[in-house]
């Protein structure tokens, strides 16, 4: 037998290895130390900064659910942030009476009904008719929230915990708590998405997105797997919106506006569609993006020189950050539509077969 | 217990004047986004005031260190800008912006007890739970609104009265009160509409109004779709029969830029001097636009630098409204 560790490639004889969720040794390690990366990273950052992770990981996560939607099962969603508001208002609504681990869920599973629902329209329209029936039910969602009293009308519903098993969570280590949540729940969802994926209902869903009457021929049913993609995708969305409730003490409507279901597509987009690493890497780009653009727009606001050779009137710094966001979603469909889950092969291929070339 | 906030800020204050130090002043807002035509004038004005009150020395032995950061009228950001400012260098006084983000961060600013300035005048800032620390400046939208009935019920009695309002937390913030208000007056809401923008025809709305019978249209919304409904109001006919007036974000300078001559008549209630009028803190404003080479634009924006100037003196700099 092969050492498993000097393994340079993918040996796999049999269906089981190939349905694995790690291809090799290696890689299971890597992800093993990359979770204790990440465990151990908040001791060395500041509150703030671990907030910018908490947005993050919850981004990855709703984008993990785009991605069964959008990425393997090819059915356009414009509405994975009303889904996010699905799980959200649940969870604001059964917080006082329920524990957190029991409305997070609670709100993934309101909206895997509801994704359902919204999915019934992509038994019968493609493309982009579909991704107008998502855009009118992220619409409708907004329109109903700001009509009913029950929801406050879309202002804000608190959504507070002050104790968890003993553990008095205040503004000091409230970031922290919720950055530990977030990830244990991230890991869950990550290792659920790998298994559905390896296995015959994740086939489907490739199967109907590249072709579903060759999939219906083959004994698939092209329905079932695009209304589970929809209720599927809609519950990472919902647990993604529950666990921001939380984070962000309350929830308001807009939040959960078209602005963001078209950030998270993007995310997706840059991140490289249908992939893991890609549904990571894409928030945590745009998101740090944001964070240097603000940071670049506020030195040239500071600086003398660059504000003597703008033109009068024309605030270019803050121009800076719509114009980059647009840049960049224009290079990546452009350049590199594979987005950065593409740069991450190429890295990782290199250092696989370094010294080597190939 | 707002009476005792307002006296502890004044009395860290005084400490911070005694000893000769810096105090970190925080505000945020939409400079670029949604609502920029409002933000950016407002972080200017921020930026304009406190430069001067460093320049003139007006609080002694205070150097006031404004922070001024944009959120993109985006929740998280301003979550984000707000935690950081509590982490580097601690706010005296947080300047805030828009509803939703102020509704959210409510509980946190008063969990860590940062005296609290919003832009917005939502009634639920300062309603309880977690009220401690926000202070509207001004009155609120809902006050305004509120008043403009009282208005109406001194000129006609019985009125009938349709409400137009922005689709948002902000516009909806006043329909509730309005209604009760009604019921006190005896007046009659006939109908509450939904308006934002792009309502780029607004016939089968007045139409209806008139159908109905509504004597006075009160408007909660930013200026864009009032002056469209005001033109149609006149296109139609309609501007003598149905009386029109608006809270703050409907009127002022906008307003008469986007309607002309449609815009008279309209009645608006506002906390704020106008532009035109001659008052200290007025003369102030374009004292300072012209020192610091501002335009005109930024200088219309009339509302956001009084709220400025309100800010960085407590709220009892001439011309600025009282706290």
């Amino acid at each position: 037998m092969r050492n498993p560790w000097a393994q340079t490639g993918n040996y796999r004889t049999s269906y089981e290895q190939d349905t694995s969720i790690f291809a090799n040794y290696r890689e299971a390690v890597s992800v093993a130390l990359l979770l204790v990366a990440l465990c151990i990273l908040p001791m060395f950052l500041e509150r703030s900064q671990v907030l910018v992770l908490n947005f993050i990981l919850i981004y990855a996560i709703a984008v993990l659910g785009l991605n069964i939607t959008t990425g393997y099962a090819g059915l356009i969603s414009v509405g994975q942030a009303a889904f996010m508001g699905v799980g959200a208002y649940t969870v604001a609504l059964s917080a006082p009476s329920l524990p957190f681990w029991l409305t997070v869920p609670l709100g993934g599973f309101a909206a895997a009904i509801t994704g359902f629902i919204v999915g019934i329209p992509s038994l019968r329209v493609k493309h982009l008719y579909l991704a107008l029936a998502t855009l009118a039910f992220q619409e409708i969602f907004v329109w109903v929230v700001g009509r009913s009293p029950a929801l406050a009308q879309g202002a804000a519903i608190p959504v507070e915990m002050r104790n968890f098993l003993g553990l008095e969570i205040s503004f000091r280590n409230h970031n922290y708590f919720w950055y530990y949540v977030i990830l244990f729940v991230l890991v869950l969802v990550v290792i659920a998405w790998r298994n559905l994926l390896r296995g015959k209902y994740g086939r489907a869903l490739i199967a109907v997105r590249d072709n579903d009457r060759a999939a219906d021929a083959m004994g698939m049913d092209p329905g079932r797997t695009k209304l589970m993609a929809f209720a599927l995708g809609a519950f990472y969305g919902g647990v993604a919106g529950g666990l921001l409730a939380y984070m962000q003490r309350a929830v308001v409507v807009e939040e959960f506006t078209l602005g963001r279901s078209v950030a998270l597509l993007a995310m997706a987009i840059v991140g490289g569609l249908g992939t893991v690493v890609g549904s990571i890497l894409g928030p945590a780009f745009i998101e740090f993006l944001r964070l240097y653009v603000e940071r670049l727009s506020e030195w040239m606001k500071s600086n003398a020189f660059i504000q003597s050779i703008t033109p009068a009137g024309v605030d270019v710094a803050s121009a800076l950050l719509p114009l980059s966001f647009g840049l960049v979603i224009v290079l990546f469909l452009v350049f590199e539509p594979r987005g950065l889950y593409n740069w991450w092969r190429l890295v990782r291929s290199y250092f696989r077969n370094w010294p080597f070339r190939y | 217990m707002k009476r005792v906030i307002v006296l502890a800020a004044a009395a860290l204050l005084g400490l911070a004047m005694a000893q000769g130090r810096t105090v970190n002043l925080l505000w945020s807002g939409a400079i670029t986004g949604p609502t920029s035509d409002v933000g950016g004038p407002y972080g200017a004005g921020i930026e304009d005031y406190c430069r001067y009150a460093n320049e003139q020395k007006l609080i002694p032995n205070v150097t006031l260190n404004c922070s001024v950061r944009d959120d993109q009228y985006q929740n998280p950001i301003t979550q984000r800008i707000f935690e950081e400012a509590l982490d580097r260098a601690k706010p005296a006084i947080y300047l805030g912006y828009s509803t939703g983000a102020m509704l959210q961060l409510k509980p946190l600013i008063n969990e860590v007890k940062i005296p609290t300035i919003p832009a917005s005048a939502h009634i639920g800032l300062i309603e309880p739970p977690n009220n401690q620390y926000m202070f509207l400046p001004v009155s609120s939208y809902s006050e305004q609104v509120v008043a403009l009935m009282e208005y109406i019920n001194r000129t006609s009695k019985n009125a009938k009265i349709a409400l137009v309002v922005n689709p948002s937390p902000f516009g909806r913030a006043v329909v509730d009160h309005a209604r009760r208000a009604a019921q006190r007056l005896g007046q009659t809401i006939v109908d509450v509409r939904e308006v934002g923008g792009g309502n780029l025809d607004n016939t089968a709305l007045l139409r209806a109004f008139d159908a109905a019978g509504v004597e006075f249209i009160i408007h909660q919304n930013v200026a864009g779709p009032v002056a469209n409904i005001l033109k149609d109001a006149k296109r139609l006919g309609l501007d003598r029969k149905i009386k029109q007036m608006g809270a703050v974000y409907t009127g002022g300078a906008d307003l008469i830029r986007l309607a002309g001559d449609a815009a008279e008549g309209y009645l608006w209630a506002s906390s704020y001097y106008t532009l035109d009028e001659n008052t200290p803190g007025i003369n102030l404003q374009k004292q300072l636009a012209a020192r610091y080479n501002r335009s005109a634009d930024i200088l219309n924006q009339l509302h956001c630098w009084d709220a400025g100037c309100g800010y960085c003196s407590g709220g009892h700099a001439p011309g600025c409204p009282a706290l």
